[in-house]
């Protein structure tokens, strides 16, 4: 095809263009994807359950991944999320039960009572119930699970102990626990833990019956039955699945990424970095939805839950994603059951009145408010010549901090005001109790004159008197907020200069005290009780050893803390923690700032049954209308086909340009 | 030629000797043991585990025993695992590559492409309106950050358009093209602005040369001088630009990955920085540095099979 002139034309194709995409297979190409799915979840694992009804799944999102599914070695905050639909706990949470918390039975058939032997020691006796089983698994014979027996419970205590498992819970029961330091000490010795060898700690009294002896008196113990470092393991199924080589094929590492579980659920696909799925067990019959705990204005069909067998659903989807868009994104498609209102999409979800905003109001979202048993502070080295000796200073560093502010600013005013180090829902923890030294702009001015720096002078250098402040900087939010602190103390006259660190750094500074304040500490509940607090500021517990960051030592908190520990929370008990409140408020060894808080929207289809934050997420409780949400989906992700027009048009456009333009010239 | 490659292999020791030890310094520097242990299983847990953790993977002895056996390790590509996760480094890279490579090859074609295809267009439509307006919009694209394109091609792609998943990632077929469509586009888009300047004006260079006034007295059209003898003239410059890129694909991209969910060894290494997963960001560096130095080599062989004036020595 050549023109007058005998040039080609140049919407012929010679045979070099053939290897070129042609314009047009670009558009093909995204009419293909347009007509792709762009829902990033994998279809559910079946269509319909045995008895035709419909198939329940919830998709949820993990930040990040778990890193072991061993019970006795995970502690952090994913891999429980997953192990705790897996794994039932001896006790666990109950789910209605928040303020305060409070367990109920798990594997066990009863919560245990404390008895006292002959010896004046304490016990507990405790009786596992019939229905507890582990999953049908390849280790056990015919591939069948067996009934979970009061041997798989020293099972797992022996496994604390066990130098090669290297539970991070070990030091949590040596003190009280008989015999597991010994056993620990032993196999390091001998390389070898002996697991025929019989544990003080664990008496086995029949299959199912066992006590557990304690040193002294620890009422926390009953927490750490919920947790799942002390769930039962099968022996076996440490034993088989060793990551080594078994007739050409390698067994997964029980130490690592296999579970065989006693719980609802069971894993049936880890993709690191990409998302874990859970389906439910047939025939489990451990654990049933509470009867009791509701709220009075609980809805109707949360109360008709009461009792019924669980889990309500029949496969669980966690997606890890670490971006807060893409998050936001996938819940307003429908991909995401529920998501937490992260900063990115505060202002998009939340009203200035702290209410869902009209358009996801619409959609049938819900905005559930949540505080977490957990405490923030800028810690103060009490060991430092200028902080650790000056009192009034320490709270005039205390009454200057604006905390409301800082919660207005960087947690949306989600966050409260940490007026005291207990936070809410953990026994000791009053609503009435304001700090004295909460922030009071003019007090703080006349505790700093009184601390002998009037308007933050230092009368011996005639300059404002100079703090350091350590905290972890990882990005600009970070150089706000230490901007924000700084001015904070400005207010009263005082330079606090920020040091920057990395996470890893921070945490050296901490241990070694090579600090004078240390912005950002906090710390999360193991267990809802007051000791769990207060032990770290106890004077012993100084880093490496133990949390006490700030080097407080105080004889008189330490004894009242030696008194309390041990103790059942009674009023007495009680009295006790009110004193302690005291005396730390009084001492200021730690400015407080909040209690960490967050907002979560919740999808039409998926609302909450509990709130339980000691839960990781309770899955076995959850619910789900899977065919709201297949309506809801189809509505909110229609495909616009224009924007393909338009790209079309402007390659069409391009190449007429083109053809014109060039038609003036010879190349 | 042989030689030659033998001798830069040589050369590439002592500067892999240097990075190896300037990241295991860094990490033994600004890290305690202690840290690293709290990083890795939790600032929550208490001293004897930490202790534990620390004696099994043997930070507690010798800096230079810890180099040495580093050294070893590195060179016989024994990884080990890592200490967050607990995982064969061995195997999460061979697991890696494949998303990584999945995004980064076709991004780099397409950006390759894209960027050929609108540089000949430029110099089809050379000093015209179009052709300044080209530029200006190059220059526009060349002006704005990764992190930008990666947002707003997820709020139109994912979330107004509703075509591309926002996030994910899964081996299904054919079905795998959708989780990686936006991670191409916008892989392809990033260097576009910079690449249509630079491949412009390498092609402007040509345009002028005598070959293409004889081809088109010979009677050849605009289309075939352009897109055969223009374009396979400029790839001898092309080839030192996009050949040493080659090998470090399969590193994979730091920011896309991370942003859209996929699972390869620039998400990797990302959590592995954020969590100073020592093991993985040392392995990661080794390999980004050897693949680099690869790609050198690459490139200089390259440049000589493609012009026969070109002799290594």
């Amino acid at each position: 095809m050549k023109d007058e002139g005998g040039r080609m034309n140049p919407e012929s194709r010679p045979g070099w263009q053939r290897f070129i995409p042609h314009p047009s297979s670009f558009i093909l190409f995204f009419l293909l994807l347009a007509g792709c799915d762009n829902n990033p979840n994998p279809p559910p694992l079946r269509e319909k359950r045995d008895d035709g009804s419909r198939w329940l799944v919830r998709y949820g999102g993990m930040s990040e991944d778990p890193r072991s599914f061993d019970p006795q070695f995970a502690y952090d905050q994913m891999s429980r999320r997953v192990m705790e639909p897996v794994y039932d706990t001896l006790l666990e949470y109950h789910p209605l039960k928040t303020d305060p918390y409070e367990v109920r039975p798990g594997l066990l058939d009863a919560v245990p009572v404390k008895e006292v032997g002959a010896d004046g020691k304490p016990s507990y006796l405790c009786r596992l119930k019939t229905t507890a089983r582990f999953h049908d698994d390849e280790c056990f014979p015919e591939g069948k699970g067996r009934p979970v027996v009061a041997r798989d419970v020293r099972y797992a205590f022996q496994r604390l102990c066990d130098p090669k498992v290297e539970s991070p819970f070990l030091a949590n029961f040596s003190e009280y626990l008989p015999g597991l330091q010994a056993a620990h000490d032993a196999a390091e010795k001998s390389g070898r833990f002996d697991y025929d060898a019989p544990l003080a700690a664990i008496e086995l009294i029949d299959e199912r019956t066992f006590r557990i002896h304690l040193t002294q008196p620890y009422p926390q113990l009953i927490y750490w039955l919920a947790f799942q470092c002390t769930t039962p393991v099968a022996r076996e199924a440490v034993e088989y699945y060793d990551g080594k080589k078994h007739g050409g094929v390698v067994r997964p590492d029980f130490h690592k990424f296999k579970a065989v579980g006693t719980g609802p659920f069971r894993i049936v696909e880890y993709v690191p970095r990409q998302r874990v799925r859970l389906e439910r067990v047939e025939g489990y019959a451990t654990t049933s939805f509470p009867t009791d705990g509701f709220a009075a204005e609980a809805p109707e069909w949360l109360m008709a839950l009461a009792g019924k067998p669980l889990p309500l659903i029949d496969e669980m989807n966690f997606s890890i994603i670490r971006e807060n868009l893409p998050i936001f994104i996938l819940t307003r498609q429908g991909y995401l059951d529920a998501m937490g209102v992260n900063k990115d999409a505060f202002g998009a979800m939340v009203t200035p009145g702290r209410e869902m905003s009209p358009k996801y109001r619409e959609r049938g979202m819900r905005l559930e408010k949540d505080v977490e048993p957990s405490t923030f502070w800028i810690s103060l080295n009490m060991r430092d010549p200028l902080l650790g000796q000056n009192k009034k200073l320490r709270q005039a560093l205390s009454a200057c901090y604006d905390s409301k502010t800082y919660s207005d600013i960087f947690w949306s005013s989600v966050a409260p005001v940490a007026e005291q180090l207990i936070p809410p829902g953990i026994p000791g923890h009053s609503r009435e109790w304001r700090n004295p030294y909460g922030f009071d702009l003019e007090k703080a001015k006349r505790l700093i004159a009184e601390a002998g720096y009037p308007g933050g002078i230092d009368p011996q250098t005639g300059r404002p008197l100079e703090i350091t402040m350590d905290m972890v900087s990882v990005g600009s939010e970070d150089r706000q907020r230490s901007e924000f602190e700084q001015r904070c103390f400005a207010s009263i006259g005082v330079e606090v200069k920020i040091r920057q660190n990395t996470f890893a750094r921070q945490l050296q500074r901490e241990d070694t005290g090579d600090f004078q304040m240390s912005s950002g500490t906090g710390w999360g509940a193991d267990y809802p009780d007051p000791e769990n607090y207060f032990f770290l500021l106890y004077s012993k517990n100084v880093p490496p050893a133990g949390k006490n960051v700030t080097r407080f030592n105080n004889p008189e908190f330490d004894r009242l803390f030696e008194q309390m520990k041990t103790m059942e929370t009674t009023p007495e008990r009680l009295e006790i923690v009110r004193k302690m409140n005291t005396l730390i408020a009084e001492e200021v060894p730690q400015i407080l700032n909040f209690h960490k808080a967050f907002y979560s929207a919740v999808q039409p289809w998926a609302p909450r049954t509990q709130n339980n934050l000691m839960l990781e997420g309770g899955v076995k409780f959850s619910v789900v209308d899977a065919a709201l949400r297949e309506q809801k989906r189809k509505e909110w992700n229609r495909k616009p086909l224009w924007p393909l027009a338009v790209l079309g048009g402007l390659l069409a456009l391009a190449a007429v340009l083109g053809i014109r333009i060039n038609r003036r010239r010879y190349v | 030629m042989f030689n030659y490659v033998i001798r830069r292999l040589l050369y590439s020791v002592p500067i892999l000797l240097g990075v190896i030890a300037l990241t295991f310094l860094l990490f033994n520097v600004l890290q305690t043991p202690e840290a690293a242990a709290a990083m890795a299983i939790g600032s929550k847990a208490p001293q004897q585990a930490r202790e534990a953790w620390i004696k099994s993977r043997g930070l507690d002895r010798p800096k230079t025993e810890q180099f040495v056996k580093h050294v070893k390790n590195l060179a016989t590509f024994q990884f080990g695992t890592s200490w967050k996760t607990g995982r064969e480094l061995n195997e999460v890279f061979r697991q890696g590559a494949g998303p990584s490579l999945l995004i980064t090859l076709p991004g780099f074609l397409a950006g390759l492409l894209g960027g050929v295809g609108l540089a000949l267009y430029q110099v089809y439509v050379r000093k015209s309106l179009l052709d300044r307006s080209i530029t200006l919009f190059a220059v526009a694209l060349m002006s704005v950050p990764t992190v930008v394109y990666i947002f707003f091609l997820q709020a139109v792609g994912a979330l107004m358009l509703n075509y591309f998943p926002a996030s994910g990632f899964d081996w299904r077929g054919w079905e795998t093209a959708k989780f990686v469509a936006l991670p191409i586009i916008v892989m392809a888009i990033v260097n576009l602005g910079s690449d249509v300047r630079l491949y412009r004006t390498i092609f402007m260079e040509e345009i002028n040369q005598d070959y293409v006034r004889t081809a088109l007295a010979k009677g050849l059209s605009s289309g075939v001088v352009l897109g055969k003898h223009v374009l396979k003239n400029g790839l001898i410059a092309l080839i030192t630009l996009t050949v040493a890129t080659l090998p470090r694909l399969i590193m994979g991209s730091l920011l896309i990955e991370n942003f859209f969910g996929i699972p390869g060894l620039g998400n990797l290494l990302v959590m592995a920085i954020g969590t100073s997963d020592q093991p993985v960001v040392l392995a990661c560096t080794y390999l980004g540095s050897l693949l680099y130095i690869g790609g050198l080599i690459l490139t200089d062989v390259c440049y000589a099979l493609a012009d026969p004036r070109i002799r290594l020595s």
